[in-house]
C-alpha cells in the first residue's frame, strides 16, 4: 500500500523551519479572515477603540504584504523576499503607531 | 561526541515509528556518515539513498530537522547540539524507511513537455553565443540536480496532485526562453491550466530548501509575466 508523507500541521515537527515567505502568506491569510470578524464588530458599534486598533493594524498588515506579493510579481528580485517580508512588518507597526498617536477626535 | 538520530522507519509490513540510534560524531561527520555508521554497526535494515556523497546527485535529499536537506552535505555539528530529527521527502511515496519513489517528479517533468523539442527550423547544432541574454538567464535556472527536494518543501503539492511543482515549471520556464525549443504551444496549455501557474501562492519554500541555489519562485514568476500575453494569444 502507498504512502504519502506530508507536514503534518497539528505537531511541532510539522512547523519547524517554517520559511520567511511561508509566514509571510499566513499572516497575509490569516489577517484576511480576522478581519472578517473584526469589521462585523465594528459595523455593530465603530466607536470600540479596542476594535478601531484591531482593525487598522489587520488592515495595514493585510495591505503591505499585498503590496510585497504585487511587487515581487512585478519583477523585484526574488532574493529581496525576505526583506521585503520584515519591511511590511514593520511599516505596518510604524504606520499603526503613528496614525494611532495622532488622534483626531 | 556522541549525538541522537530520530530516525523515521517504515515499510509496506512494519508500521510507522521513530527509532533513536546514538552515533560518535567529530566536527566533519555529516548526516550521511552517521546513516552509513548505524547501517553498518546498529541496524542493517535500515533503507536510505545515496550515490555520490560529495553534493552533487542529490540522491541523499532528506528532511533534516524539518528541512529539506542533502544528508551528504549537512554536517551534524551544524545541526545545534539535541537529537537529529531525519525523515523521508514529503509528498513522495514511500518505499522504505527513507527511500522514495521519485516517479512523481518524472511524471510531473513529463506533463510539462519538459524535454527540448526542437524546432523543424533549428540548426542541428547550436550557434547561439552563451553571452547573449537568452543563454544568461536560462543558465540561472539551468542547474537543477532533479533532488526533488521543491517538491517536498512545497504545500501546494501536499493539496494539489496535479500541481507541476517547482522544478517542472523551472524546467518549463528555461525552455520557454529558449529559441530552439519548439514544444512552446502544447507546454503554454498545461501553465495556462487552472493548476499549473495559477496555483503557486508565492511562498518561497521551493527556493529556500533548493541545494544548488536556484529560484524556482522566479522562474515561475517570469513565466506568470508572459502569461497574459500567452493568453491573449489564444
Amino acid at each position: 500500500m502507498s504512502r504519502v508523507l506530508k507536514r503534518e500541521w497539528t505537531t511541532a515537527e510539522g512547523w519547524r523551519d517554517t520559511k520567511a515567505g511561508m509566514w509571510a502568506w499566513l499572516i497575509q491569510r490569516a489577517a484576511a479572515v480576522v478581519l472578517l470578524v473584526v469589521v462585523a464588530v465594528h459595523l455593530v458599534n465603530p466607536f470600540r477603540r479596542g476594535v478601531q486598533a484591531a482593525l487598522l493594524l489587520l488592515v495595514l498588515v493585510h495591505a503591505l504584504l499585498g503590496v510585497r506579493a504585487v511587487l515581487l510579481d512585478f519583477g523585484l528580485p526574488v532574493r529581496w523576499h525576505r526583506a521585503l517580508f520584515v519591511l511590511a512588518l514593520v511599516l505596518s507597526a510604524g504606520i499603526f503607531a503613528l496614525v494611532w498617536a495622532w488622534r483626531w477626535y | 561526541m556522541t549525538r541522537t538520530l530520530r530516525v523515521f522507519r517504515w515499510s509496506a509490513d512494519t508500521p510507522e515509528r521513530v527509532e533513536d540510534y546514538r552515533v560518535s560524531s567529530g566536527p566533519d561527520t555529516t548526516v550521511l556518515d552517521a546513516l552509513v555508521d548505524i547501517q553498518r554497526t546498529q541496524d542493517p535494515t535500515l533503507a536510505f539513498r545515496y550515490a555520490c556523497r560529495v553534493g552533487m546527485c542529490g540522491s541523499c535529499a532528506m528532511v533534516v530537522n524539518g528541512r529539506e536537506r542533502w544528508a551528504c552535505r549537512t554536517r551534524l555539528a551544524s545541526l545545534g547540539d539535541g537529537p537529529v530529527s531525519v525523515r523521508p521527502l514529503y509528498h513522495f511515496p514511500l518505499l522504505r524507511d527513507l527511500v522514495v519513489d521519485m516517479a512523481p517528479f518524472v511524471e510531473k517533468l513529463r506533463a510539462v513537455g519538459a524535454a527540448l523539442t526542437p524546432r523543424p527550423d533549428a540548426a542541428r547544432y547550436d550557434q547561439g553565443s552563451s553571452a547573449a541574454p537568452e543563454r544568461q538567464e536560462i543558465d540561472q535556472a539551468i542547474e537543477c540536480i532533479g533532488c526533488g527536494m521543491c517538491l517536498s518543501a512545497c504545500t501546494i503539492v501536499a493539496h494539489n496532485a496535479r500541481f507541476p511543482g517547482p522544478a517542472a515549471l523551472n524546467r518549463a520556464f528555461t525552455l520557454e526562453l529558449d529559441s530552439r525549443d519548439g514544444g512552446q504551444q502544447a507546454r503554454w496549455r498545461v501553465l495556462l491550466s487552472d493548476d499549473a501557474l495559477a496555483r503557486c501562492h508565492g511562498q518561497g519554500n521551493c527556493t529556500a530548501v533548493c541545494p544548488m541555489g536556484l529560484a524556482p519562485m522566479r522562474s515561475i514568476i517570469r513565466l506568470r509575466q508572459r502569461a497574459p500575453l500567452r493568453l491573449l494569444r489564444r
